[in-house]
């Protein structure tokens, strides 16, 4: 009996030995990993969507691979539903290697404003939750994850329509003129139209009348909207319809009353 | 009276040569927890509590060490090695939870999971715990034979 306890006692020492080196070398030679995420780009894709790519590098100075290394990033509104995801897999790092790859990740404008106008008007921050996941030496898996946010700039910011200016056209018919006025805070340049239909305090539809825009990066917009509208319907008080038509999104009817 | 001289001279030097055992063992002991902290210097700042939890073991199994040797030849050496077996079962157990240890940052968090390491860990621990189960089982068999010649 004595023999067999003396194999298993030998046996479990060794064992217990091999699996605190491992262990401690394992955490020992993740600190040799290092992770750089660099300076987060914004910028605009041909099918007219927002491009966040985030350039990450990781060095593995470490003892062992690095396997099933993922990056997830989801953007949720405010109400918590996920509007954007990008996710970049790595299956293997191997050991003194450096691995440089950009993160990227595509926002739908028109799905996002569909979920909220204020990111249209309102310069806000986005959320983003970001997780980074790997599996260290194929056995001891670890998960980090951040929140961080953005600033969203509004591409319509502080969008005001000016008093109405009414011109006599002929007997009938009055000319409307309108001044439409936004700072573009997106970081995107826009270009368009800009639909405004007016009716008077019965909800009578008087005229229409459309303006382009051209806003870029940073810069005001200031036009102005003509409309011919019967001069029978004008009425002291009523409001508008505003649509709004880009290659990132069309939205509208905006209710802006007037009076 | 020379003869209890003799034998008190015998079982001193029986002590003596235990409590020596017992030295070198937890030296070698320490020894070991002292190199291995040096390459886990950096884990308790990302850990808080860590280091607490790694003394705690090693005194406490350092202790049973100690009195496991002292009482050597005894059935009381069994009963501090079973001891000392349930110990880090236990001690396993609690400090590792489910084996998935979650710390909070600023702005995030991070989930080690060491499930698999825990697994064997239980393992080789439940091993630990039947070869002691299985010295004390052999030291009352041999007592038992020595009893009856």
């Amino acid at each position: 009996m004595k023999i067999p306890i003396r194999i298993i006692g030998t046996a479990t020492t060794f064992l217990w030995l091999f699996l605190i080196a491992f262990l401690v070398s394992a955490a020992y030679s993740f600190k040799d990993v290092s992770f750089d995420l660099g300076e987060p780009k914004i910028e605009m894709t041909s099918h007219n969507e927002i491009l966040f790519s985030l350039p990450v590098t990781v060095d593995n100075k470490g003892y062992y691979r690095l396997g099933s290394f993922n990056i997830t990033t989801e953007i949720p509104d405010e109400e918590g539903s996920i509007i954007a995801q990008g996710s970049t897999f790595i299956s293997t790092i191997e050991k003194g290697r450096e691995i440089r790859t950009i993160h990227n990740m595509t926002i739908d404008v028109d799905k996002l404003l569909q979920d909220s106008q204020d990111y249209l008007f309102n310069d806000t921050e986005l959320e983003i939750h970001q997780v980074v996941s790997m599996k260290l030496a194929e056995v001891i898996s670890g998960q980090a994850s951040i929140n961080l946010s953005i600033p969203w700039g509004a591409p319509l910011y502080n969008f005001t329509l000016g008093e109405i200016q009414y011109v006599t056209h002929n007997k009938t018919h009055t000319k409307a003129s309108i001044s439409i006025g936004f700072v573009n805070h997106a970081s995107f340049d826009l270009a368009g139209t800009i639909q405004v239909r007016m009716y008077n305090s019965t909800s009578a539809f008087l005229g229409e009348g459309q303006t382009t825009i051209e806003a870029p990066q940073n810069g005001s917009h200031q036009r102005r909207v003509e409309l011919s509208v019967p001069t029978a319907g004008i009425s002291e008080n009523g409001y508008f319809n505003v649509d709004f038509f880009t290659p990132f999104f069309d939205y509208g009817p905006l209710v802006i009353p007037y009076g | 009276m020379a003869e209890v001289k003799k034998d008190f001279k015998k079982r001193l030097q029986e002590i003596t040569f235990k409590a020596l055992k017992a030295t070198i063992k937890s030296v070698l002991l320490y020894g070991i927890y002292f190199v291995l902290s040096m390459f886990l210097a950096s884990v308790p700042e990302m850990f808080p509590g860590f280091q607490q939890i790694i003394e705690t073991f090693v005194i406490v199994y350092m202790i049973f060490t100690i009195f496991a040797e002292l009482t050597s030849e005894t059935i009381f050496q069994h009963f501090f090695n079973t001891t000392k077996a349930l110990f880090v079962i236990l001690y396993l157990a609690f400090s590792l939870k489910s084996g998935v240890i979650g710390i909070t940052f600023q702005n995030g968090n991070l989930i080690i999971d060491l499930r698999s390491f825990m697994a064997i860990a239980m393992l080789l621990s439940l091993l630990g715990l039947a070869k002691s189960m299985f010295q004390a089982i052999n030291f009352l068999n041999a007592k038992a034979e020595t009893l009856h010649v």
